[in-house]
């Protein structure tokens, strides 16, 4: 396993927004977390690598466990990539300046190596042309495929995906998740909260359905689309159709 | 009535080496300002309540108080009680303080108008925050800032009038002793504006144009 999450629990103040999360992913596999806006879904992923702290529970992750006493958490994100709803590409560096930033002042890399390996991730995110200029000329899906080849920049053993196309213009939205699937089908172990239920149906080799701050129902994409067992994924799925 | 600008044209070189002494009391309490501005900034920013609440309580005490009063406390006050510094260090002790006050929430609201989710990245890369700070945050910070800090240049350039009140020798108090042995009050004192008004202007467009070349994203 190369995430195990035990009896995860987040609160906000007074608001219990994760109440006890239990879940773990397999090296390569391809986890698709689905859920009303709210459910929890987004702060259980920012709590895989940490960027949220939690209440209470353990999370391994490659190896690590974030809340250990020697858990050097700058150590564990090297090989976690993210990639966020809003992008956060870095407005004030070109498109390979993004990508190269981290490897060479986390990742000790050279220059010369950076750069080759970032036109390298360029050209698999379909950007070549756009290596020198600001991600103030890309398009939202642009710059979301500049998003993906910045972490994938620190060669990190899992990638999490916070909501990477909800922010996108529908035409857009394919580029990315083509993106997305090829990475999948490499192999890259993959968590990916997501609203785009094609997607998870046809990449995800699991799928988790989050409500209120618990795993409601988690099986295969056939199981969860074609005959989900719960009323409230029921009630989701049909909303959305 | 006639006004007779040619009486003061003779007065010209002295009006511009007052001008001088206002723009470099201004450079120096500026720049000083500014680097106090960012300890005060850090202090406020930092984890600590102690140290958070000292530069808040700086900053609420020098914002709340006119400029002129802290100069005379400067001069005059601590002059009183025998700690003596001449009209040219009370105001650059006075506006350094003064500025640093404004610089440090200038700093403030300019970086934490830098998009949360940006640093969320560099953190999210493995960055300590050290760098982070450095290579996501800074510049979009220094961007944010930028306007803000010239108009407090500007502010603090026309605030360098108040030295007068201690005969520094700038540029108003020059102004005060030409209108006494002149008496072209009216002449006198319209070419003292032009001349802090033509200054400001000049430093309004030398920022615009820094801002172009500097951040060209």
């Amino acid at each position: 396993m190369i995430i195990t999450v035990e009896g995860l629990h987040k609160s906000f103040g007074k608001l219990e927004v994760l109440k006890g999360i239990d879940c773990e992913v397999s090296v390569g596999e391809v986890l698709c977390v689905i859920g009303p806006s709210g459910s929890g879904k987004s702060t259980f992923l920012r709590c895989l690598n940490f960027l949220e702290s939690f209440t209470e529970g353990q999370v391994t992750i490659g190896g690590h466990n974030l809340t250990g006493p020697k858990t050097n958490l700058n150590a564990v994100r090297r090989d976690v990539g993210m990639v966020f709803q809003g992008f956060n590409v870095f407005p004030h560096m070109k498109v390979i300046d993004n990508i190269m930033l981290a490897p060479m002042k986390v990742g000790k890399v050279s220059r010369t190596e950076a750069r080759t390996r970032g036109m390298a991730l360029l050209e698999k995110v379909g950007l070549t042309n756009k290596a020198d200029v600001y991600p103030s000329t890309l398009s939202g899906g642009q710059m979301q495929r500049v998003a993906i080849a910045r972490a994938l920049a620190m060669e990190p053993t899992v990638m999490l995906f916070d909501e990477p196309t909800s922010a996108l213009d529908p035409e857009t939205v394919g580029d990315v998740l083509d993106v997305m699937k090829t990475l999948a089908e490499e192999g890259m172990t993959m968590v990916v909260v997501t609203h785009e239920m094609g997607f998870a149906r046809e990449v995800a080799d699991r799928v988790l359905f989050m409500d209120a701050g618990v795993i409601v129902e988690e099986g295969t994409p056939a199981q969860i689309f074609e005959s989900p067992q719960h009323v409230r994924t029921q009630t989701f799925l049909s909303k959305l159709l | 009535m006639t006004l007779y600008f040619g009486d003061i044209l003779p007065y010209l070189p002295v009006m511009l080496e007052a001008l001088w002494v206002s723009i470099y009391v201004t450079l120096i309490s500026f720049a000083a300002g500014g680097v106090l501005g960012i300890f005060i900034y850090l202090a406020k920013a930092s984890r600590f309540r102690s140290l958070k609440l000292i530069s808040n309580g700086y900053i609420e005490v020098i914002r709340n108080t006119p400029l002129l009063v802290q100069l005379y406390l400067i001069y005059f006050g601590l002059g009183s009680i025998g700690i003596n510094f001449n009209p040219l260090w009370s105001v650059l002790i006075g506006m350094t303080l003064n500025n640093s006050a404004y610089t440090a929430e200038i700093f403030r609201a300019g970086i934490s108008a830098v998009p949360k989710g940006l640093r969320e990245a560099g953190t999210a890369l493995g960055m300590p925050f050290h760098q982070t700070f450095r290579y996501v945050i800074l510049k979009p910070g220094i961007r944010n800032v930028l306007p803000a800090l010239t108009n407090q240049f500007i502010v603090l350039f026309l605030f360098s009038s108040i030295g007068s009140v201690i005969a520094l020798g700038e540029l108003t108090s020059t102004l005060q002793n030409l209108n006494s042995q002149t008496l072209r009050t009216l002449e006198i004192f319209s070419v003292g504006a032009l001349l802090y008004f033509l200054t400001s202007a000049a430093i309004a467009v030398a920022s615009r144009i820094t801002e172009r070349l500097a951040f060209r994203w």
